[in-house]
């Protein structure tokens, strides 16, 4: 029994050993010892193989570590300190078992113990344990320092001090260590580590503080050392002075100082986690993953950036994940848009482009299409939310990340600053106002039942020099659900009459058969990205170079290849720069005046 | 009341002039020798309490012996760089003694492979068997590793013992310690035993021996100061590390505690007095803050008992002070003569060592003292045989000194 215990704990922990945290001491007694670990455990494992609940597993667990310590761990003990089992004292001991908690949506488990009972895991911790309080050296004492290897996993170790009038100095020195195998996750972690751990510490050294002054109040440590008079003739009783140290549950006068460690370390493991995820680059950033990264980075830490850009979508789990944490913090996303609905999986939705032209027909779609990449604020309301938000999602793909700013579904208008893609509810009247002033287009889903006399608003929709196709499509022909309703599409706007470069290339794309959407999504960021690098020589060219008439900047865009047709979609596509690129534009440029 | 304790454990101020200490080296005539030479290293091993970071403080940072009641235990192993002056250059590495450093986790053949003395600290108040077989096994394997280390057993803590119970505590510690090293047939293993404690002077006296083992000159200062004491009729002389109150060379005849007691308290008043009245130029002296020893310290004091002390400074870092019958400093004019020579004689050793150790020093500072001397013998030969003289018996050269000065 005893076997398959400890079969199961080690292919778990070396399965997950991602990122531990213990808290260390370094007795008087027996130099620097481990105190108190906590660390994830993912569950599927025992649980398929046992198919019992895996907090009794734990439980068990923990149970035959502490009844039969595992002998390959006590053997690691011991060459460094001078003896074996009595090598305790209550400044050395945590807790007797331990505590597990388990987060259910995560399917992860937290642990803490006093040591890994892993031993690959404990030699491990107990590696960065002796270095980080007896050999590397923090500058002044007290903080956190980095040190580690590839094999011994790279540590993250806050040295600090807490309050003793029994020990020989004062105080004693702990510290706390995050143990990861992956060196960059540690270091990009750690400006959310030190101060979270600070916060710890000082929790810690405050309780301890007021301990301290009461014992020192009641009896002063000074004279009644320098008053321990030496007498040669009973010398022994000197040897009082190997008293074992006391625990921190005494230092602190907090019985569950090491439950709330334990929650605060559980804390940190998942915070942590739910920080940063990983993402693999392939190739230089295009602008989408920069405008992505930008768009993370301003949402992960609340509202502190400086440079906020509108987020686009405030539906992504990561972000509800964190407004769960810390619900104080995430005031952006207080957005009416917010509110979660359950989908309903069969409601009718446009899948992707070629399916929206099939719905729309040909000649609707290209100008829709150039309304959309020219910048013109598209405003779709019908009765069916995901309908509508699944239209806006599709036309976002005409355009680079950077210049689609949504509101999937609102009850009152919203201005074109606001927002490029607009979703209405039908009750909402556009007012004269808006019809007047504003740039837009307008599509309308409405129930095939009550059909309207198609009346078009204003101008007409004008001539368009695409190529039609036929509007049999296989790919959806079966579906019949969109068939109840009709698409009524109306624009204040007129539209000039050629069609700008990339966007042509964009639709010879989508009607080429031979093409599946996997290679249409590819050419798309091909071509957004090569039509992005014409913009950013456009904006450098207007940024850096000061002043430019109106002949040089002809010149320069018939020298990048794009054509007065382009030149409306070059304007607006400037919008969707990343924040990096312009700050970098921007520096050294004003940099270049200077020299 | 606070018990704030040093953060650095290397800078402890006490009521001692702050900069009087090890601080980073001027540029003096006795700058640092080699600077490529590791300095020799002085281990302090023991059982943890035993005592090593409370010698290491009141022997090289002048903290009271009270106040090291409040010494925290130490976690890591703290270096101490003392580069006083030319022969008394080390580092101590106090070592905790919670942590097995011979394990796999530490570099055992860095931090024994440099070391030119291990002293192993037993608290002689505690019961020591444990500690007998740590240092059983702390000196069988760093002889393994370096066996040019002199091993040093410092009975300490015996300010508490009674003198009978003392020299048995002694008796016990010799007698079980060389056994355990016989039995393990390592008997060509020598180990010096001293009897110290922090409340007396046994401290300073035992470490002066542990240093004056790592002074390669030691017979040439040795020999010098027997020169000078024969000829001014001096009875005692020590050659002191005036920072530590350490005596890195004394002449031949014995050593007598309470002689050497009477010197470190000499060295106390003479800088106590200096730091007081002796300032001459305030903000200088605070900028070098060196407790106003400077070339010109010298004193002489008459005791009731018909003894005199006589104290003067060599440089920056050592002085010379010897104990005479009061008949003997009748003619202070020899005295102090010969002092100049004594003190010429021992820059020489210097200059000889450095040209030894190494014939470029790649130090403007010492190139330039060379090429002094050379300028003011004219005759670089003469230089050489002068030198060698200094070298080979003293003798030659204090005499010819004495004919040829016109000061
Ligand atoms: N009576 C007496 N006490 C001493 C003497 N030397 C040191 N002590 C006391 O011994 C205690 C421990 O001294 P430390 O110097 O801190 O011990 P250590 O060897 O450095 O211990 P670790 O750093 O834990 O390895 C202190 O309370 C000192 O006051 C001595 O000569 N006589
Ligand atoms: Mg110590």
């Amino acid at each position: 029994m005893y076997i398959t215990e400890k079969r199961i704990t080690s292919s778990l922990v070396t399965w997950e050993m991602n990122a531990i945290i213990s808290l260390c001491h370094f007795c008087e007694l027996h130099g620097p010892k481990i105190l108190f670990c906590t660390q994830p455990f993912r569950p599927q494992e025992p649980r398929n193989l046992y198919g019992d609940d895996l907090e009794t597993n734990i439980a068990h667990r923990l149970k035959s570590v502490s009844v039969a310590p595992n002998p390959s761990a006590d053997a690691h003990s011991t060459p460094i300190f001078s003896t074996g089992s009595k090598d305790q004292c209550e400044g050395c001991k945590s807790v007797q078992t331990g505590y597990v908690s388990t987060d259910e949506d995560a399917q992860v488990s937290y642990v803490s113990t006093q040591q890994p009972y892993n031993p690959e895991v404990f030699a491990r911790i107990r590696q960065a344990c002796i270095r980080s309080l007896s050999s590397e050296v923090c500058p002044g004492r007290e903080g956190p320092i980095f040190f580690g290897d590839k094999q011994c996993g790279h540590v993250l170790s806050y040295t600090f001090y807490i309050p003793d009038n029994q020990a020989r100095g004062m105080h004693r020195w702990y510290s706390i260590l995050i143990v990861m195998m992956d060196k960059i996750y540690l270091l990009n972690s750690w400006p959310f580590l030190v101060p979270h751990l600070r916060i710890v510490i000082e929790n810690l050294q405050k309780k301890a503080s007021k301990v301290f002054d009461q014992e020192e109040a009641k009896c002063p440590q000074r004279p009644l050392r320098l008053g321990a008079v030496v007498d040669p003739n009973n010398f022994i009783k000197q040897r009082g002075g190997n008293k074992p140290a006391r625990s921190l549950q005494e230092l602190t006068g907090d019985k569950s100082v090491f439950r709330m460690l334990h929650v605060a370390f559980l804390w940190i493991l998942k915070a942590c986690g739910n920080r940063i995820t990983e993402t693999l680059l392939e190739a230089p950033p295009t602008e989408d993953t920069i405008i992505d990264m930008e768009k993370q980075e301003e949402t992960e830490e609340g509202f502190i950036k400086l440079f906020t850009r509108k987020a686009d979508d405030f539906d992504s789990p990561h972000e509800q994940k964190e407004s769960e944490m810390r619900p104080m913090e995430d005031k952006e996303l207080d957005h009416t848009i917010c509110e979660t609905e359950v989908e309903d999986p069969l409601a009718p939705v446009v899948k992707n482009l070629r399916h929206l032209r099939k719905i729309l027909e040909s000649s609707n779609f290209l100008s829709l299409a150039h309304h959309v990449v020219v910048g013109n604020q598209v405003i779709v309301s019908g009765q069916q939310r995901p309908l509508v938000k699944s239209i806006l999602e599709t036309l976002k793909s005409f355009l680079p990340k950077g210049c689609c700013r949504v509101i999937p579904y609102s009850n009152k208008y919203e201005e074109s600053w606001k927002c490029n893609f607009l979703g209405l509810s039908p009750e909402v009247q556009l007012s004269q106002h808006v019809t007047s002033s504003e740039l837009f287009v307008h599509i309308e889903i409405l129930p095939k039942l009550n059909i309207l006399p198609l009346k078009e608003v204003e101008t007409p929709l004008n001539s368009w020099s695409g190529p039609e196709s036929d509007a049999s499509d296989p790919d959806f022909d079966g579906d019949t659900r969109l068939d109840d309703f009709q698409f009524k599409m109306s624009s204040t706007v007129t539209l000039p009459p050629r069609v700008p470069t990339v966007l042509t290339r964009m639709l010879m794309a989508l009607q080429n058969k031979n093409l599946s959407s996997e290679v249409v999504n590819a050419v798309f960021t091909c071509l957004k990205e090569e039509w992005m690098n014409k913009v950013k020589v456009l904006f450098k060219f207007t940024k850096a170079g000061g002043n430019r008439n109106e002949e040089e900047t002809k010149k320069l865009l018939q020298i990048v290849g794009a054509r007065e047709e382009d030149k409306q979609l070059l304007k607006f596509w400037i919008t969707g720069l990343s924040m990096q690129y312009r700050q970098h534009i921007l520096s050294t440029s004003s940099h270049s005046y200077k020299s | 009341m606070s018990f704030e304790d040093d953060e650095t454990p290397c800078t402890y101020v006490g009521s001692f002039p702050k900069g009087f200490g090890y601080g980073p080296e001027e540029a003096e005539i006795e700058g640092p020798v080699n600077p490529g030479e590791e300095k020799p290293r002085i281990l302090l091993m023991g059982l943890r309490r035993s005592g090593k970071s409370s010698i290491q403080k009141v022997v090289f940072h002048k903290v009271s012996p009270n106040e090291t009641l409040f010494l925290e235990s130490t976690n890591k192993i703290v270096k101490d760089d003392i580069s006083n002056s030319s022969f008394v250059q080390f580092q101590i590495w106090d070592i905790p003694g919670q942590i097995d450093f011979f394990d796999a986790a530490f570099d055992s053949e860095y931090i024994f492979g440099g070391c030119g003395a291990l002293i192993f600290v037993i608290d002689a108040q505690d019961d020591y068997m444990e500690a007998l077989s740590r240092l059983q096994m702390a000196v069988t394997r760093a002889h393994k590793i370096n066996e040019s280390i002199k091993f040093e057993v410092f009975i300490h803590k015996v300010d508490g013992l009674s003198d009978d119970n003392k020299i048995e505590t002694q008796r016990d510690i010799l007698q079980r310690a060389t056994d355990e090293l016989n039995d393990a047939g390592m008997d060509n293993i020598h180990l010096s035993f001293h009897l110290t404690s922090i409340y007396d002077h046994s401290i300073f006296e035992a470490f002066s021996k542990v240093v004056q083992k790592l002074i390669p000159q030691l017979a040439v200062l040795e020999n010098l100061l027997d020169i000078v004491i024969s000829n001014s009729k001096i009875e005692k002389a020590f050659l002191f590390d005036v920072v530590s109150k350490i005596y890195i060379a004394t002449d031949s005849s014995p050593v007598d505690m309470q002689c050497y007691e009477l010197c470190c308290d000499m060295i106390d008043v003479v800088i106590d007095m200096s730091c007081i009245y002796g300032v001459r130029d305030i903000f200088l002296s605070r900028a070098r803050d060196d407790g106003a020893f400077d070339n010109e310290s010298a004193s002489f004091i008459k005791l009731n008992s018909g003894t005199v002390l006589f104290l003067r400074e060599v440089n920056k870092h050592l002085a010379l002070v010897c104990i005479l019958r009061e008949d003997g400093c009748e003619n202070r004019g020899i005295i102090q003569y010969n002092f100049k020579c004594f003190r010429a004689a021992i820059q020489e050793v210097f200059v000889a060592r450095n040209k030894q150790a190494n014939k470029s020093t790649g130090h403007p500072q010492m190139d330039l003292l060379v090429n002094g001397q050379n300028d003011d013998e004219l005759d670089s030969d003469e230089t050489t045989q002068t030198n060698g003289g200094a070298m080979a018996s003293g003798h030659g050269l204090l005499n010819g000194s004495l004919l040829q000065d016109d000061d």
